[in-house]
């Protein structure tokens, strides 16, 4: 990064990545999500809500597991480098490619509740 | 000495993997079957009854809106009440009964992880490839390989049914019964929970021994695998350490062989280490559930076991986010300890 870069310039360079990234996963996340429900509206015969909630339940172990992932590779990660490393048991696993993987994985599932949340509200006419 | 900032840090990363502990409890739940209601009200309930029970517990609003309840609930620590293995006690309270009982366990099993593990890594460095080298890499494969469901009667077989010298289960003898208090300076103060600390408390030698022998079968069981660990690293990291330069110098000032590993490699070669120990205090928490089992001990560990097996949702939700809260207080202790050890973590 440039020494004279602007405070929004260094925001944004450290933003934009992780919002791309994060951002991605979750509209996958909200298609996959509303396409289940659809599926299993249309060709499995259940009731929307039914479907919604079971739907938004994968969605959140999607999410529980990203978020877990994410935050234990932050909290744990070097510590499980460093017994790598020490054991002689590298796998090229690292910390930040952990959290990027997590963070996609925490992403997807959150788009999926998103969905699936809305269109159960919607069902519902809450 | 360890920042503030670097504390708050660490505290806030509790928060994310609380969150996301909950959020998976509540996803594995809602995914596995069985319906609360029907558990609550009993098999042979209306459907009348049980309608009015889901009804009750929030089950007819949108999953989003028992989700957020879910979440509030979690941040106050409330579970509601148990359906069935303390059947209408707060989960809570069954919660704090049991959880010293593990935490006990647990730091035993970390004792004497920690007390076997960094002199037999530290020996096994100083003197490399020699007999003693060989025989700890082997305990330690062994005590890394041995599953805990196998290792735990083995030991009930030998030093209980054979040689005769330590009870096979249970936490105290059963004609020792200890009181609810202890009284400090003319105070009554609540006990632990933890037997061989409250019979200290209590003053009553005879009864810790009793909670010694007890407890020492069950602590070497899931102590094993933590100083099989413990000293494999202790070991790479202390090889690594007794070659640097530093050391050299100490020794070319005269300093002795024993002074110079222990004053100068020992904190050194501790730094890696540290971190090992966090992260296998999992492991050793994942241990207790089968060794409470293997030994009869009432903690934690087989209250989860119960509890699945008893589809008592509320008490399972409990029992894992305490297991999950434990493990990163500790590793948060850990943090500050390698910090400590080594300053510029922090930066």
């Amino acid at each position: 990064m440039d020494a004279e870069a602007t405070v929004g310039e260094r925001v944004r360079a450290y933003a934009w990545p992780r919002a791309k990234l994060v951002g991605g996963a979750v509209a996958v996340g909200a298609v996959v999500g509303a396409a289940l429900l659809a599926a299993l509206v249309v060709a499995g015969g259940w009731a929307v809500v039914g479907a919604a909630q079971f739907a938004f339940a994968l969605g959140t172990l999607a999410f529980g597991l990203g978020l877990l992932g994410w935050s234990g590779s932050a909290m744990a990660g070097r510590g499980f480098e460093n017994m790598q490393e020490h054991l002689d048991t590298n796998t090229d696993w690292t910390e930040a490619d952990s959290r990027r993987a997590m963070a996609r994985v925490g992403g997807f599932g959150g788009g999926a509740m998103l969905a699936t949340g809305v269109v159960e509200f919607v069902a519902l006419g809450v | 000495m360890v920042s503030k900032r670097f504390i708050a840090k660490r505290l806030l990363l509790l928060v994310p993997v609380l969150f996301g502990v909950s959020t998976f409890v509540f996803a594995i739940l809602h995914l596995s079957g069985g319906d609360p209601a029907r558990i609550i009200a009993g098999q042979r309930a209306s459907e009348e009854v049980v309608r009015q029970v889901r009804q009750d517990l929030g089950l007819n609003d949108p999953i989003l809106v028992q989700y957020g309840r879910f979440l509030v609930d979690v941040v106050q620590f409330d579970f509601g009440n148990s359906y069935q293995v303390s059947k209408g006690n707060p989960v809570r309270q069954v919660l704090i009964a049991r959880l010293p009982v593990t935490i006990e366990l647990a730091l035993y099993g970390q004792f004497i992880g920690l007390a076997l593990g960094l002199p037999l890594g530290i020996l096994s460095a100083i003197k490399q490839d020699s007999l003693l080298d060989h025989t700890t890499r082997i305990g330690a494969l062994a005590g890394i390989s041995v599953p805990i469901y196998w290792s735990g009667p083995l030991l009930i077989l030998f030093f209980s049914g054979y040689l005769g010298i330590f009870p096979a289960a249970g936490r105290i003898g059963s004609t020792i019964f200890l009181d609810n208090s202890w009284t400090l300076l003319g105070m009554e103060l609540p006990l632990t929970g933890m037997v061989t600390i409250d019979t200290l408390l209590l003053g009553r030698p005879v009864a810790w021994l009793s909670a010694v022998s007890h407890l020492f079968l069950p602590a070497i069981t899931i102590g094993v695998y933590s100083m099989a660990l413990v000293s494999r690293m202790m070991r790479s990291s202390m090889l690594e350490v007794i070659r640097q330069d530093y050391m050299r110098t100490a020794r070319a000032k005269g300093q002795g062989a024993k002074i110079t590993v222990m004053k100068h490699g020992f904190r050194n070669a501790m730094i890696p280490v540290i971190t090992v120990v966090g992260i296998q205090f999992g492991t050793l928490l994942g241990g207790a559930v089968l060794t409470e089992t293997v030994f009869g001990i009432g903690g934690i560990g087989t209250l989860i076991v119960s509890a699945i097996n008893a589809t008592d949702y509320p008490v399972v939700q409990g029992a894992v986010l305490t297991f999950a809260l434990l493990f990163t207080l500790v590793n948060l202790g850990v943090d500050i300890t390698y910090s400590y050890l080594d300053p510029r973590i922090q930066q």
